[in-house]
């Protein structure tokens, strides 16, 4: 596959290392009550859908970003690709 | 026969001879022979035998395609089996042979197996050995593997080179024939990047094997000139001796390259190299197959595909036969006869199965419209066909056309079915192309000449403008369109004998029939359990027929049943080629540690860890067993100092304000409070809970820590920290950098080594023990002003530090460090004696850290804070987790101090019995203790510290071991840790 | 401790070797530190150089010659410089700064290679997937990728000239792999290599 980078343009899958659900992002607050049920949730009961999806790719032999790559899981089309550091602070991920 | 009398016209080159063998005849040919078109103009009818039934086997087609001669090349370690005459290039000395015979190609000893045909129709592997269940191993697969599978490999190391490499174009053109040169042209025209690829050693495709016009001139001559005006061309890459295998994501295609399959002696250059070719556009120009009709001993040697024999003719100037019939349902197959007349072979008849005047006025030619052959003549080889009426012709060669099959095979790798279209009979491809692919030509049902050329054309001015490329103006090159007409006809149902449709694997008319019968109804199921285009053709010449036969029987539509998947790679690929340059020693890399150069000299001996050459033991002159090597350096480390290399430990630079903060949240023990000059033994867990890794990181500055890992989990947990430094933290001010590579580290071990450091560090630092306590840390300078950090850590016991310099040092320091340290006896120890001492001091490490254990299971839960939240913080607190009758490590020692103790051992409670379900933990590492004089061992156990002084079964059934053993706590020395304090 | 002094040793020991007509040689005595920059305080990493500040993928060298910033990340950059004292090069970078910033030395981290010559490119496609076309990856380009499964920085000084920086513990295998690659490009060839890789050896 090819992963267009958004800094670097088009660059080969195999520089990359996949992770999984970019709802990974959203790890739970640890100091809620229910925090042990979402934990659960967020690490075992994670989406994989056929058809799109978001995930987590990291271009360790490239530039060491972590990317969010909206990949369709049936066609391998690939429609969007973000910096997942830039995804984390638009979804409120600070310090 | 010489093999050197040829018709006129033609590609070979008559002004030299090749000599070659079959079989170990001696034979001529030309330069641009192939082997196939070689043995036929020798007179060479019989190349093999076939798979299941061991029938005679002939030259079937002209290409890729072949279904029938497979034969070996070279000999030796060189040996290549299963490659098809059709598209091995002739060379000065080439040695073939035939194969898939017992005893002689001619008097094949499992020809009876032609007697035995009714007990081997569809399914017989499934249906006959069965039962009894027994002789399964001892007598059926022994037999069947010596007597299936067509040839056989040496069995010796491939002795030559392959490569591999990276292609990139805007325009990939697979496929050098009118469609492809045209759609090259274009492209290259144009100024785009292209790359034509073609799998014969002459591009031009059919052009070659037809006598089609274009432009005026022969289509061979105009092919020709174009190959040559392209291969001027700066932007344009010429691939022949070339098969795109397979159509990946995103313009991704496989090509291999043959690159001296064709000459005598690579001569070290690799024979074939794998290229990865990444474009922005492909245009599939690959042609089509032509398709036989089944009808009864439709096999025998001389008859053949009525293209091939064209091709034969035209291109290599070979009759492949001194009186040819055709036997056709369409126009095209009537162009055989013509060429074939034009250069004065006799027409023994055409056989139409179409009731229609005849197409083309053939003088002098006998025609029978809606004639039908039923059967033919000729043991070894063809003499006479029967046809329905009855009436017997005598000819040696016939030429079968059914129709042609766009090879829509590259159009389907990813998922894309073909369709079908009615007006060509024939399959052509459907919706889902590989992404950026576009097809012309034949393979997309366009079957002129003329309708080729066009397409290609069309197709690259479109891509060309798509992509944004200056079109060149070019004028289509002028052809006619010549006449395709065709009328379905798939089998003669007069025929009362066998009809081969799968020439390769033998399936016959009737196995299918009987398949179908037997209720294999889908395409799928019926490949699987007939064989049908199976092995190296793939079904390339028989799929079609073969649905069409399944369809007549179900009273379903081709179309509706539809094509198997295709899948890579289109032709047989050998392995070596994948494997590339990557073989032995360069199969990956290898790292070597800072010190690797001094260790070689001292005579160490290596060992492979996570990549690394470590050395493991420095055996020196009386040692004759590696425990006394490993003994010694444990001894003298513990009564002395000893030094190791430790720079294979990842570490990583951790800077930024937020740096701190950063610490706790990947460690699960705090780091925000550690003071600078300061380090910490740190536990680091996965978000589920369980340990992940463990090293130590110390504070170099307010804002600078370094971090060590495991040498296994230095990549990951880098990897890992950056996830959590973008993803999950990312208003933190921290960042990275691998300091693996920089630094070459050293532990230096042992009650002298505080004496040992002395002379190395430069004043005025303090070493002494208020100065420069366990667990300090500090920046320094070694040896007269060289950077360097050292750390008071013990992994040993001993008083213990590391010392690390930049690598470029590595090998200097080591040295100085034994230098500095022979008043001491110093005594340099590898990783054998480093896992000997960490497992007498019960620390743990990767069998230890295995992926299942907990904090808890580790006796270090007290670790994780529960002030701070860190990764697996939350989940490392679920009950299971915990449970105070879970496993714990402990130590072991054997009751029978002689006996040695072997890792992987199950603990069994001394009256269980030797089963699973008693199994009460395991055994991790174990090792002989120098300084306790037995093996000793760490392991899980259940409900481990309650149990100290308990006897258990350490039960190892796979080495047949059976010891008692005690159950003690997980330190065996100096449990209070004296010594590293001192 | 003047009986100890520690000798510097390039894990090449100083290779140099030609191959057809491409010229391997490894670089020593050059200097590398990564460079991060404060969060926020970006801009003001790049006034500290005089040397514009390379986009990710990209270079940028000083008027000189003697320093060149590699884009290899969004928020750091690598320098390559020689440094007045090899054993302070961290310090000389840090001491260079306009503003705090965190300095990592990683001049003993890698290995330099270059590769020069008219066949440089099919010598290269046998190793790096990247296109190393003109237009794609021209003279100043500089980038991380995988070669014989390392991570290697691949720079494009000038038009024939490459440098390859790869991870110095795997300096050998990697060396073998270039030379292996070179030796089955140009060496024992029945053809010209010109003829057969007319593209990108411009």
């Amino acid at each position: 596959m090819i992963i267009p980078h958004p800094l670097l343009g088009p660059r080969d899958a195999s520089e990359f290392v996949y992770l999984g659900d970019a709802s990974l992002i959203d790890r739970p607050d640890p100091r809620a009550a229910d925090a042990l049920q979402q934990f659960h949730d967020y690490l075992y009961l994670r989406d994989n859908p056929a058809g799109e999806h978001r995930e987590l790719w990291f271009h360790e032999h490239g530039d060491r970003s972590w990317l969010v790559v909206t990949r369709n899981t049936l066609t391998h089309e690939i429609t969007a690709v973000e910096l997942a550091k830039k995804v984390a602070l638009e979804r409120g991920r600070d310090r | 026969m010489t093999g050197l009398e040829r018709l006129p016209g033609g590609l070979v080159d008559r002004n030299r001879c090749i000599a070659f063998t079959f079989d170990g005849h001696p034979y001529l040919g030309f330069p641009g022979d192939t082997l196939a078109s070689a043995l036929l103009a020798n007179g060479v009818r019989m190349v093999g035998r076939s798979f299941k039934y061991h029938r005679p086997r002939g030259v079937f087609s002209a290409g890729s395609e072949e279904p029938n001669a497979l034969v070996q090349l070279r000999r030796g370690a060189y040996r290549e089996p299963n490659t098809r005459a059709t598209v091995a290039e002739l060379f000065d000395g080439l040695d073939a042979t035939s194969q898939n015979y017992c005893g002689s190609l001619r008097f094949d000893l499992l020809a009876v197996n032609d007697l035995l045909a009714s007990f081997l129709g569809a399914g017989f592997y499934y249906k006959t050995f069965m039962w009894p269940q027994a002789l399964w191993e001892r007598l059926y697969e022994p037999v069947i593997r010596a007597s299936a599978g067509p040839g056989r490999l040496s069995g010796d190391t491939d002795p030559d080179v392959y490569d591999r490499g990276y292609l990139h174009c805007d325009l990939l053109v697979i496929g050098s024939g009118p469609a492809g040169l045209a759609a090259a042209l274009v492209a290259g025209r144009s100024g785009a990047r292209t790359i034509l690829v073609d799998e014969d050693f002459v591009m031009g495709g059919r052009l070659h094997a037809e006598t089609h016009e274009i432009d005026g001139q022969p289509g061979g001559a105009w092919a020709g000139s174009v190959v040559a005006e392209l291969g001027a061309l700066e932007n344009v890459r010429l691939l022949s001796r070339t098969t795109v295998i397979g159509a990946y994501d995103h313009g991704i295609y496989g090509a291999v390259e043959r690159k001296t399959d064709h000459l005598p002696d690579s001569k070290g250059k690799p024979r074939q190299i794998l290229w990865r070719v990444h474009s922005r556009r492909a245009i599939l120009c690959a042609g089509a197959i032509e398709r036989p009709i089944a009808f009864g001993a439709n096999d025998r040697p001389g008859v053949m595909l009525a293209g091939a024999v064209r091709t034969y003719a035209n291109r290599y100037a070979v009759a492949p036969g001194k009186r040819v019939g055709v036997f056709t349902n369409n126009d095209d197959g009537w162009r055989t006869a013509v060429d074939l007349a034009a250069k004065g072979v006799e027409i023994a008849a055409v056989i139409d199965t179409r009731e229609m005047a005849p197409p083309v006025d053939v003088t002098s030619v006998e025609v029978r419209m809606g004639g039908r052959i039923t059967t033919t003549w000729g043991r070894k080889g063809l003499k006479a066909i029967t046809l329905a009426t009855g009436e017997k012709i005598a000819m040696d060669c016939l030429a079968v056309s059914g129709g042609w099959n766009p090879a829509v095979h590259l159009t389907c790798h990813q998922r894309g079915r073909p369709i079908w279209r009615d007006d060509i009979a024939a399959f052509v491809p459907g919706t889902g192309l590989p992404v950026g692919m576009a097809v012309a030509g034949s393979v997309n049902g366009s079957l002129s000449c003329g309708a080729a050329l066009r397409e290609g054309h069309d197709a690259a001015s479109a891509i060309m403008q798509d992509l944004g490329i200056g079109l060149a103006k070019d004028a289509l090159p002028a052809a006619s369109d010549e006449s395709v007409a065709v009328m379905p006809f798939w089998r003669v149902t007069e025929s009362r004998g066998r009809a081969w449709v799968d020439l390769q694997n033998d399936v016959t008319v009737k196995d299918i029939q009987q398949a179908h019968h037997e209720g294999y109804r889908s395409v799928e199921l019926l490949k699987r359990y007939t064989t049908l285009g199976m092995a190296t053709d793939q079904g390339k010449t028989a799929n079609v027929v073969a649905l069409a036969i399944l369809a007549e029987h179900g009273g379903r539509s081709i179309g509706d049943i539809g094509t198997t998947i295709f899948r890579p790679p289109y032709t047989p690929v050998s392995i070596a080629v994948f494997a590339g340059r990557s073989r032995g020693k360069a199969f990956r890399p290898t790292r070597l540690t800072p010190s690797h150069v001094w260790a070689e000299g001292r005579g160490g001996t290596f060992v492979e860890a996570s990549g690394w050459l470590r050395a493991r033991w420095y055996p020196v002159s009386g040692e004759t067993h590696w425990r006394q090597s490993v003994d010694r350096e444990v001894r003298l480390t513990r009564s002395g100092v000893g030094i190791c290399d430790v720079s294979t430990l990842g570490k990583i630079d951790i800077q930024g304000e937020d740096s701190g903060t950063f610490l706790n949240k990947v460690y699960a023990n705090g780091f925000a409070k550690l003071p600078v000059g300061r380090v910490r033994y740190g536990l680091m867990l996965r978000e589920d809970g369980f340990v992940y890794d463990d090293g130590t990181t110390a504070r170099l500055g307010k804002t600078h820590f370094v971090m060590t890992t495991t040498t296994a989990n230095d990549g990951l947990v880098f990897r890992n920290l950056e996830f959590a430094r973008q993803c999950l933290w990312p208003g933190l001010d921290v960042h990275l950098a691998s300091a693996t590579e920089q630094w070459a580290q050293f532990s230096v071990a042992g009650p002298r080594s505080r004496d040992l450091l002395a002379k190395i560090v430069d004043p005025p630092f303090d070493l002494a023990n208020d100065a420069f306590p366990l667990m300090a840390c500090g920046t320094v300078t070694v040896c007269g002003g060289a950077p360097g950090r050292l750390f008071r850590i013990s992994f040993s016991g001993e008083l213990g530090y590391e010392i690390a310099v930049p690598s470029r040092y590595g090998v200097s320091f080591m040295a100085a460090l034994m230098t500095a340290g022979e008043d001491f006896d110093a005594v340099p120890y590898g990783v054998e004696a480093l896992g000997v001492m960490r497992l007498e001091k019960g620390h743990v490490a990767g069998n230890e850290l295995n992926g299942q254990s907990t904090a808890k299971m580790l006796n270090l839960e007290r670790m994780i804070s529960r002030k701070k939240d860190c990764i697996g913080n939350v989940l490392s607190q679920r009950p299971a987790m915990n449970r105070q009758d879970g496993l714990a490590m402990m130590g072991f020692r054997p009751l029978d101090r002689s006996v040695e103790l072997t890792a992987g051992a199950h603990f069994l409670a001394m009256d269980a019995e030797d089963r699973m379900a008693a199994d009460e933990g395991y055994m991790t590492s174990v090792a002989h203790s120098p300084e306790l004089g037995y093996s000793i061992g760490l392991g899980f156990i259940m409900r481990g510290p309650e149990r100290v002084g308990e006897t258990v079964r350490a039960w190892d059934a796979v080495n047949g071991k059976d010891i008692p053993v005690e159950i003690v706590p997980p330190h065996f020395v100096d449990p209070q840790g004296n010594r590293l304090r001192g | 401790m003047a009986d100890h002094a520690l000798t510097a040793a390039s894990p090449l020991a100083g290779y140099a070797r030609t191959i057809g007509d491409v010229l391997l040689t490894e670089v020593g005595d050059y200097n590398l530190c990564s460079v991060a920059a404060p969060l926020g305080e970006d801009e003001a990493l790049v006034d500290s150089f005089d040397v514009p500040r390379p986009a990710t993928g990209q270079s940028s060298i000083s008027t000189d010659g003697a320093t060149r910033l590699l884009g290899l990340q969004p928020d750091q950059i690598l320098i390559l410089f020689r440094a007045d004292d090899p054993d302070r090069a961290a310090d000389q970078v840090a001491a260079a700064m306009k503003t705090a910033a965190y300095v990592t030395d990683q001049s003993d981290s890698w290995v330099l290679l270059a590769l020069e010559g008219a066949d440089v490119c099919p010598v290269l496609e046998r190793l790096c997937m990247l296109d190393l076309d003109d237009a794609a990856f021209p003279a100043g380009a500089v980038s991380r990728t995988v070669m014989e499964h390392l991570s290697v920085i691949i720079l494009r000084e000038r038009d024939n000239r490459f440098l390859l920086f790869n991870p110095r513990s795997s300096a050998r295998s990697f060396l073998h792999a270039v030379e292996t690659a070179a030796e089955t490009v140009l060496l024992q060839s029945n053809e010209p290599v010109s003829v057969r890789h007319r593209r990108g050896t411009s």
